[in-house]
């Protein structure tokens, strides 16, 4: 197995898996999405509201902003101590005390104060309601971590994908240069140098086959090799998306773990019905 | 993780897996095929509101089943573990060749 990274910076990742299969890659996307734990708003108490918007809706708006995910100091409600009451340790509370006084104003993520420093929006400048002159706005929020399996907005990754590793092949003898593929090709994988057709971008190649279909001479075949991968992990900023796809093949290597626990308590279980 | 067993022969299992789904059930089936011991092996989840696979190994004899999926399992965690290294490697050289 060998991974080399094509893109890196602070929401995105891109890199390529050698040698898996398409089950250990899918397991890992899966997995991305739906089980690597982040940090959401999961319970609002409003001791004051007087938008016009309803504090459902609210609340709602809320619970999809973003938040900065510290893993290493909190526990996920079902394995924390507290039992999942709600402690330190498994929850952060935020707050929001807000008037419009003279003027109309916008209220935004910005304006929730959270008891940890740590745990704050991705972002400051999300709107959540417009109060007129006189509304008022006071709650409390409670921050948990959760899975993105229970709710999309435990989820740390937006677009989440993969793709076969493109394997384009140019029978030069067929092809009489005519260029329609580098015309149809919506990635501009192809390009005319000195009258002859060259692959220029293999990677970004999204395996349409347009070209296939264009060339009259059949010359091009596009194939997709299915050892190797092309990851493209895009989070919503709670947490780096280095740090998701590490999480992720933790998780998976607990699952195993955990289900070879299972699979000895089973055996043991025979054992003694045996005896 | 719970396990049931459904049925259970000399050389075949039949298990239900609680608290899991496509994401695991699908990697130990596809490791199942790399062991040569394993004549057959499959999963269905019957509805997606249930949501518990039932996961079904049958072997050849020369391994039980259960040895079949305790292998199967060591090596997707070997995997795991091998991709979190490679990928930290590829992480640190990234940065250190930005820099």
């Amino acid at each position: 197995m060998k991974v080399r990274i094509l893109e890196l910076d602070d929401l995105h990742i891109k890199f390529i898996l050698k040698g898996a299969n398409p089950a250990f890659a899918n397991a890992l996307r899966r997995i991305m999405i739906a089980e690597v734990p982040s940090m959401a708003i999961d319970e609002v108490v409003f001791l004051e509201n007087t938008s016009v918007l309803y504090d459902e809706i609210i609340a709602h708006r809320l619970a999809l902003i973003p938040l900065r995910t510290d893993l290493e100091s909190y526990n996920l409600p079902e394995e924390c101590q507290c039992g999942g009451t709600g402690c330190s340790l498994c929850q952060v509370r935020l707050f929001l005390d807000i008037e419009a006084v003279d003027e109309p104003i916008t209220v935004y993520s910005g304006h929730l104060k959270s008891e940890d420093p740590k745990v704050v929006p991705v972002k400051d400048n999300i709107p959540i309601v417009k109060l007129a002159r006189g509304q008022k706005l006071v709650l409390e929020a409670y921050a948990r971590l959760g899975r993105g399996k229970d709710h999309a907005k435990w989820s740390p990754v937006s677009a989440c994908a993969y793709k076969y590793k493109p394997i384009i092949k140019i029978n030069t003898e067929l092809c009489n240069n005519c260029g329609l593929c580098a015309e149809i090709c919506p990635k501009n994988v192809f390009e005319m140098v000195e009258g002859k057709i060259k692959v220029v971008n293999e990677l970004s190649c999204s395996l349409c086959r347009a070209c296939e279909k264009v060339c009259e001479k059949e010359a091009i075949r596009i194939l997709g090799d299915d050892t190797t991968f092309i990851f493209n992990v895009e989070t919503v900023g709670s947490l780096p998306p280095e740090k998701v796809v590490e999480e992720a093949s933790k998780i998976l290597e607990k699952k195993a773990l955990k289900f070879i626990d299972a699979l000895s308590s089973l055996t043991k279980e025979y054992k003694e019905g045996e005896s | 993780m719970r396990l049931k067993v459904i049925k259970r022969g000399p050389n075949d299992l039949e298990i239900e897996i609680e608290g899991e789904g496509h994401t695991f059930c699908n990697v130990l089936r596809k490791e199942l095929y790399e062991d040569k011991a394993v004549v057959y092996a499959g999963y269905t989840i019957d509805h997606p509101l249930v949501g518990i696979p039932r996961f079904y190994v049958r072997t050849d004899g020369s391994e039980s089943p259960e040895e079949a999926l305790l292998k199967a399992a060591q090596r997707i965690a070997e995997k795991a573990r091998e991709f979190r290294e490679q990928f930290k490697e590829a992480v640190r050289g990234y940065r250190e060749k930005r820099e």
